[in-house]
């Protein structure tokens, strides 16, 4: 992480980055001192909860704790499952044990259960933050919650995972934006300094029309897109959790949680959101795992203007593997990000040869890390109570996200349109569930869940 | 002939790989040039993975005595790097190329037991030692960087990650593989010469036999494009650094042993690469050029606590092989090979 850094060039990097951050924080410190409503703390200190304790929650909170420019603390936490939890707390107190009072959540302000979201987020004054990680089927649940108490939030991506979802949490970012509550969207590319000069670039017209653009994510399995059987004794329900990429009620799956990213800064730099996608995909390694995933997918968006947008998705061993975006223009070529999410080293090139000779520019490195960056935009605008959210734009890269997966999971073009007045919701009554209820999905007699069957299911993506 | 081959199983036998237990001896993968009773028997081999297409090509490196270190006088040369002092190193095979994704990955993504079963291959007597063998955990993100797979070098493994990867070869194919000492290292990559580099004093002429900062595309090369040193060893300089068993101690060399030194590392940095990597200017390629790892190599990982298998950031690393000619004993390996600490342990699984 970069705020733990040991290479000089980072540490001037970082202490520049806090002095310029540092400047806004004393105009902070003035702005909310003159607008109470907006953050209630009479001592200005900004308390944070975090909702999903898993690895991205706990990264989540450590960078929200880092912000350095106003009194931040951590004061409850929330997860299904007590180990997780447990994990999470320890971890993110070693990382500020010379901080003393960052991490305060004593174990009255540990909560588990499906209702343990409303525990943590009582535990918060309205303006405080709480941080929404749990797997994105809860997300809408858990966001009307914190819309209700006033509260300033971070959502993980991806926050939605079908249509209707979709339209229910841009619905409920309308109350958010009348409350003038800030809420940020986990697609920290969006924060990338290199990313964003290079749209500032792109948009200045230096790698001429966009004609083309494509993005990679092909790797060997991720995180738990692929799942074995249910362990004897487990709870449906529990076992599917902790394995959320293999199921898309939960995740919207591999394309979902390891695409979006792709996706979304690649219609960054575009400017646009697609109107149309086909796609193929097939599970073809599933062996005896039984996610509901393809271990392949490969998609060819379209834009108004006729543009495609290419993304190749793989999660098999042995493969040739390449994490990275690239937009195509009738002038040169643009490395969006190279080699996973960061850092991006985005450059532009002359032509079309990303050769070292025709190089026409690069951001310079070490570049200051965007989970970080996310963070210090959030809360800097909490601070100084500016209009800050990010849920629509969150919400439209979920949407595209899942075009592509639906248009491969049914063999079936897909239009922006058609996605977002489908009516087919993978998990109704989420918000309802109990460690009682039954799963959402079910598995047959044999242990298999139902998987996508393109050409032959059409209308949604599984049958359930 | 017959009869030959079946006592070289038998002597093999004796020296367990590392996973098997002294009561379970698992016969190594027949394999007739590998074997040898002395140094004057050795000859080049190539290792067999079982149930994949790939192979690691060995050569032999005669044991001798040769002068560590650099002088004076050398340009570039850091005190570390001193005092000259003789050394001797007993005979071992070393990889004829640094280990390549297509031989890393089999170890990582379990390529040979998903082969065995999609193709329902024989189980060999090796594949029970072979299935309960630790493997690295799913990596974060794509560890080649966007810089090519195949014959490329693996890079941004751990030390830890390359240790292991050499214990599961061992299991793999019952012959014992380790990372070279920091001593065996500059002697193979010295190859009987004395000069900076293996093939002269003028870094002019570095183009000819190394992929470094002038003459690449910011990312590494297939292995073997080059010409090897004088032992047939390829790029020992350049294309990537090369992880050695070492602590890294700046002043080791004033008394480190005569007889096969190593100093075996009590901490995780820094430990020593060698050879410089595609990234590096000519002085950090040179023979006796010693490279500190550093914790500055898990910069980006967003991992927390942070992967015991992956480095993020340290992009011109990788290794290569030894197989020493005499296998030490269990009680060797583990009183001197394999003594090292801290001892690394994944964090529990999550949920």
């Amino acid at each position: 992480m970069s705020n733990q850094s040991k290479t000089p060039e980072s540490q001037d990097t970082r202490r520049d980055f806090i002095k310029a951050t540092g400047t806004v924080a004393a105009a902070a410190t003035f702005a909310a001192t003159a607008a109470p409503q907006v953050h209630a703390a009479e001592d200005n200190t900004i308390q944070v909860a975090l909702v999903g304790c898993g690895g991205r929650g706990t990264g989540a909170a450590v960078n929200a704790l880092s912000v350095d420019n106003g009194p931040i603390k951590l004061v409850a936490m929330a997860d299904v499952f007590p180990k997780n939890l447990e994990r999470s707390q320890k971890n993110i107190s070693n990382a500020f044990k010379d901080q003393e009072g960052k991490v305060d959540v004593p174990e009255e302000r540990q909560f588990v259960d499906f209702d343990a979201y409303k525990k943590a987020m009582d535990v918060l004054r309205p303006g405080d933050v709480v941080i929404l990680a749990t797997p994105p089927a809860f997300r809408w649940v858990h966001f009307s919650y914190a819309i209700e108490k006033g509260l300033n939030v971070f959502m993980e991506k991806p926050v939605t995972v079908d249509g209707p979802t979709t339209v229910r949490i841009m619905e409920l970012n309308k109350k958010a934006k009348e409350k003038n509550l800030k809420v940020a969207v986990g697609l920290m590319c969006r924060h990338c300094k290199a990313r964003q000069e290079l749209f500032e670039r792109i948009q200045g017209g230096e790698i001429g029309e966009i004609n083309m653009l494509r993005a990679y994510r092909m790797a060997g399995p991720t995180g738990t897109a692929a799942c074995g059987p249910k362990p004897e004794g487990t709870s449906e329900l529990m076992y599917q959790i902790a394995n959320f990429h293999g199921f898309l009620w939960l995740s919207g799956g591999a394309v979902s949680d390891f695409l979006i990213h792709n996706i979304d800064e690649t219609c960054w730099m575009k400017n646009d959101w697609p109107v149309k996608v086909h796609a193929s995909g097939g599970r073809h390694y599933r062996g005896d795992d039984v996610d509901q995933n393809f271990d392949s997918y490969a998609m060819e968006y379209t834009f108004a203007d006729g543009t495609k947008m290419y993304i190749g998705g793989r999660t098999m061993p042995g493969c040739r593997s390449e994490f990275a975006s690239y937009a195509h223009g009738s002038k040169g070529m643009a490395v969006i990000s190279t080699a996973s999410h960061t850092p991006a080293k985005s450059r532009i090139y002359r032509g079309q040869v990303a050769d070292k000779a025709n190089l026409a520019w690069e951001f310079g490195q070490p570049e200051p890390n965007p989970y970080q960056l996310e963070w210090d935009d959030l809360i800097a605008a909490i601070r100084e109570d500016r209009e800050y959210n990010e849920v629509d734009r969150g919400a439209m890269a979920s949407i595209v996200t899942s075009m592509g997966r639906m248009a491969a999971h049914t063999g079936q073009e897909i239009t922006l349109d058609q996605m977002m007045s489908n009516k087919h919701e993978f998990a109704p009554g989420i918000d309802k569930l109990t460690l009682d209820s039954p799963a959402p999905l079910q598995a047959g007699d044999d242990g298999r869940y139902p998987i996508p069957l393109p050409g032959i299911i059409k209308k949604q993506e599984y049958l359930s | 002939m017959k009869m030959q081959r079946l006592l070289g199983s038998l002597i093999c036998c004796s020296f367990l790989a590392a996973g098997a237990t002294a009561a379970d001896p698992v016969p190594p993968l027949d394999l007739p040039e590998s074997q040898a009773n002395s140094a004057a028997e050795m000859k080049p081999y190539e290792e067999v993975i079982e149930h994949t297409d790939a192979t690691i090509e060995m050569l032999p490196i005669p044991g001798g005595v040769f002068t560590m270190g650099t002088p004076d006088t050398e340009q570039g040369r850091d005190d570390s790097e001193g005092p000259l002092h003789q050394v001797e190193v007993s005979p071992f095979w070393m990889g004829k190329y640094e280990i390549t994704w297509e031989q890393y990955e089999i170890w990582g993504d379990e390529l040979d037991t998903i082969r065995r079963r999609l193709l329902k291959s024989k189980e060999t007597p090796r594949d029970a030692v072979v299935d309960g063998f630790t493997r690295p955990t799913e990596p974060y993100t794509d560890m080649t960087f966007g810089m090519g797979s195949g014959r490329h070098p693996a890079i941004c493994m751990t030390q830890h990650a390359a240790r292991t990867y050499c214990q599961w070869l061992s299991a793999k194919t019952g012959r014992y593989y380790r990372l070279p000492t920091e001593a065996e290292w500059e002697y193979a990559c010295r190859a009987g010469t004395n000069t900076a580099y293996s093939f002269g004093d003028d870094p002019e002429m570095l183009d000819d036999y190394a992929w470094y900062g002038e003459n690449t595309n910011d990312q590494y090369e297939p292995v073997g494009q080059k010409k090897p040193n004088p032992w047939g060893l390829y790029d020992m300089h350049g294309n990537v650094s090369e992880w050695v068993l070492d602590q890294y101690l700046p002043d080791f060399f004033k008394t480190s042993a005569k007889l096969n030194p190593l100093a075996i590392p009590k901490v995780l940095f820094p430990r020593v690469v060698r050879g410089g990597g595609w990234d590096n200017d000519p002085e950090l390629l040179r023979s006796g050029a010693r490279i500190a790892s550093s914790e500055e190599w898990k910069e980006q990982d967003p991992q927390l606590p942070q992967s015991i298998w992956y480095h993020t950031d340290a992009l011109s690393v990788g290794f290569r092989i030894v197989r020493p000619l005499t296998v030490p004993s269990e009680k060797e390996r583990a009183e001197f090979w394999e003594n090292t600490q801290p001892e690394q342990l994944d964090p529990p699984e999550g949920e």
